[in-house]
């Protein structure tokens, strides 16, 4: 055998897959060749090398990574799929869902999610307990509505731009809203069912979070505007206290002295907007999927047509007939406004839904209270209005329930009992 | 695991996603040793080659042959390589613009970091050969089958890569000689 043919069998000679008479031949060259034997050791090497790296790569286990993976997309993908398909049984879903719930959810959306949307003239920012309220990215609390800690607390999330709100009064309700895209994603974590509402618009201008809110309050506070309250055991803990003072609110910190951390912050605005902010924690490290704005698993997603555009006064005054006729028996409540909306939310699903009316009825309800809510809103950050219905029976024409001064307008808005609208002068208001 | 590729491609479009893994345990090492050539450390090479893996199996139904699924999945790596390829170069440049003394070291290279850069530097036909026998575990008849070639075929497309092998190996350490005298 020659060289050339020796060197051309080789590599097979080194993978073993030559047959006898050829091996042979290969075997008796290779004795006497010097050259085909350095290269035959030179083969050797690299196929050994190859062996070695091969047997080495061979060792890692992609397995359950790619199989992780392979599963986890798949349930994603499917989860698309089946929206779609959810998308043409919303007509059978609506008829069987708790319709009144998502009203419920709707109007809760409006008194409790909304700030109010302020304008104040700018200036400096002022003490160092207010640093984490207004740089923390995450930020836990407790907020109450109305200056009553016994009243219904909302439990916060905020995260950025997101926020994730429970009621204590409606705990299977809960409220993921993202603020950057105006979106509202309503759970009822009873039924199992979730909503998307568009708050974009005039809803989304006005909704705030809260802590977004009171950065605007004390970033607008003038330093003249913030006095100090001097040491106070504030919740079971020592807290040094700052009072700041605008035109038409008033902000309340009560901080650690030790790490300049708010324990809890109250506020007051206008005459009858108040909340109270509690049990902090600043910067958590909060799991990122609780202000997802996903349809979480095992739900499903309503269809709702709800909107919430401009409310004006004639929405109000549904509110007020609602509240007095359906939550009230007849009468109108003792005060109105966010917090009191509130409270009665529970007592407005209860009663509608023991009226066993349709579901569009029950959510014309629901929407109808919100919207009224919502006009009543706006005016408390204005100032200029006055409720006086407490115990008033509803039709009484006698008694003027509310009033109000439109902006730019001269005269007043005065509702009566019967739920009729006049234009009156000032001079004839009711004292 | 002795069945064909044909076999589970085929299961896992009729809805038995699990039979995947037979396909991922007889094809990671060879596109391990295809990739780590190419992107340089194990680590990427580990990233790629699961997300190649990942890619192959929810492109299944793209596949037209189901018993050339060997070639179709070195091209989805190569592919993938491709792209993970780009985003380290621009990675890379802003590296090198935010502090130009650096060099581009500090990767940790696979074990044998030259044989592999050579494997991923051979032609497709000799490569495929190399990665089906040294890190696929096939036999040269094996590869006959899989490849669709007469075993003769295989024993010379072998031999023709080994010296490709030994010619690029023979360069790299001349360079690195030539670096060092540097």
């Amino acid at each position: 055998m020659k060289c050339t043919e020796s060197k051309e069998l080789l590599v097979a000679y080194v993978e073993g897959i030559l047959e006898g008479s050829e091996k042979q031949a290969v075997a008796e060259h290779l004795k006497d060749c010097p050259a085909c034997q350095a290269e035959l050791q030179e083969l050797t090497g690299l196929h050994d090398r190859l062996v070695t790296n091969g047997k080495a790569l061979a060792q890692s286990n992609l397995e359950k990574d790619v199989m992780n993976q392979v599963i986890r997309e798949q349930n994603v993908r499917l989860k698309a799929a089946t929206r779609a398909t959810d998308a043409l049984k919303i007509r059978r879903t609506i008829m069987k869902s708790p319709i009144t719930r998502i009203a419920a959810v709707a109007a809760v959306i409006i008194v409790a999610a909304l700030g109010i949307n302020y304008i104040m003239a700018p200036s400096v920012t002022w003490a160092q307990v207010i640093e984490p309220i207004l740089n923390a990215r995450t930020i836990v609390f407790d907020l109450i509505l109305g200056t009553d800690d016994t009243g219904t607390v909302a439990h916060e999330i905020v995260v950025g731009s997101r926020m994730r709100r429970i009621m204590s009064n409606m705990p299977n309700m809960t409220m993921i809203i993202d603020m950057d895209n105006a979106k509202l994603l309503g759970l009822d974590t009873e039924a199992k069912t979730a909503i998307y509402v568009d708050i974009e618009g005039d809803l989304g201008d006005r909704t705030r979070n809260y802590i977004k809110f009171v950065r605007q309050i004390i970033g607008q506070l003038q330093d003249g505007q913030v006095e100090e309250l001097g040491e106070r055991v504030i919740d079971g803990q020592k807290a040094i206290g700052f009072v700041g003072r605008g035109q038409n609110e008033e902000v309340r910190i009560w901080a650690d002295p030790e790490t300049a951390l708010p324990i809890r912050i109250e506020a007051q605005i206008g005459q009858e907007f108040s909340f109270i902010m509690k049990n902090f924690e600043f910067n958590a490290a909060v799991d990122e999927s609780l202000v997802s704005m996903d349809v979480p698993d095992g739900y499903t997603l309503q269809k709702t047509d709800i909107d919430l555009g401009n409310s004006t006064e004639e929405d109000f005054v549904e509110s007020l007939r609602i509240w007095a006729e359906i939550i009230g028996d007849g009468t109108f409540p003792e005060a109105i406004g966010t917090q009191n909306a509130m409270k009665q939310m529970p007592v407005l699903v209860q009663k509608v839904t023991a009226m066993q009316v349709s579901e569009e009825k029950g959510t014309q309800i629901g929407m109808g209270f919100a919207k009224g809510m919502l006009f009543h809103q706006i005016l408390e950050s204005q100032g200029a209005w006055n409720y006086a219905g407490a115990g008033v029976k509803l039709g009484d024409a006698g008694k003027a329930i509310f009033w109000y001064q439109p902006q730019g307008s001269q005269t007043y808005r005065v509702i009566y009992g019967d739920l009729s609208v006049k234009d009156v002068a000032a001079e004839d208001l009711p004292k | 695991m002795s069945e064909n590729d044909k076999f589970y491609v085929e299961r896992c479009l009729d809805g038995h996603p699990d039979d995947f893994r037979y396909l991922v345990r007889r094809y990671q090492g060879v596109l391990l040793a295809n990739l780590a050539g190419k992107l340089g450390s194990r680590d990427r090479a580990e990233e790629a080659a699961q997300e190649a893996l990942v890619r192959a199996y929810f492109n299944m139904g793209k596949l037209r042959k189901p018993d050339s699924f060997f070639s179709w999945l070195l091209g989805i790596a190569d592919h993938v390589a491709k792209e993970h390829q780009r985003k380290e170069q621009i990675q890379r440049q802003r590296e090198i613009v935010r502090s130009f003394a650096e060099e581009s070291s500090g990767i940790e290279l696979s074990q044998d970091y030259a044989l592999e850069s050579a494997i991923a530097e051979l032609p497709e036909a000799y490569r495929k050969v190399i990665l089906l026998r040294y890190y696929g575990g096939h036999n040269c008849n094996q590869i006959a089958e899989q490849l669709d070639m007469p075993l003769g075929t295989v024993t010379k497309t072998l031999s023709r890569a080994y010296a490709l092998l030994r010619e690029s190996l023979q360069q790299q350490k001349q360079a690195e000689v030539y670096e060092v005298s540097q």
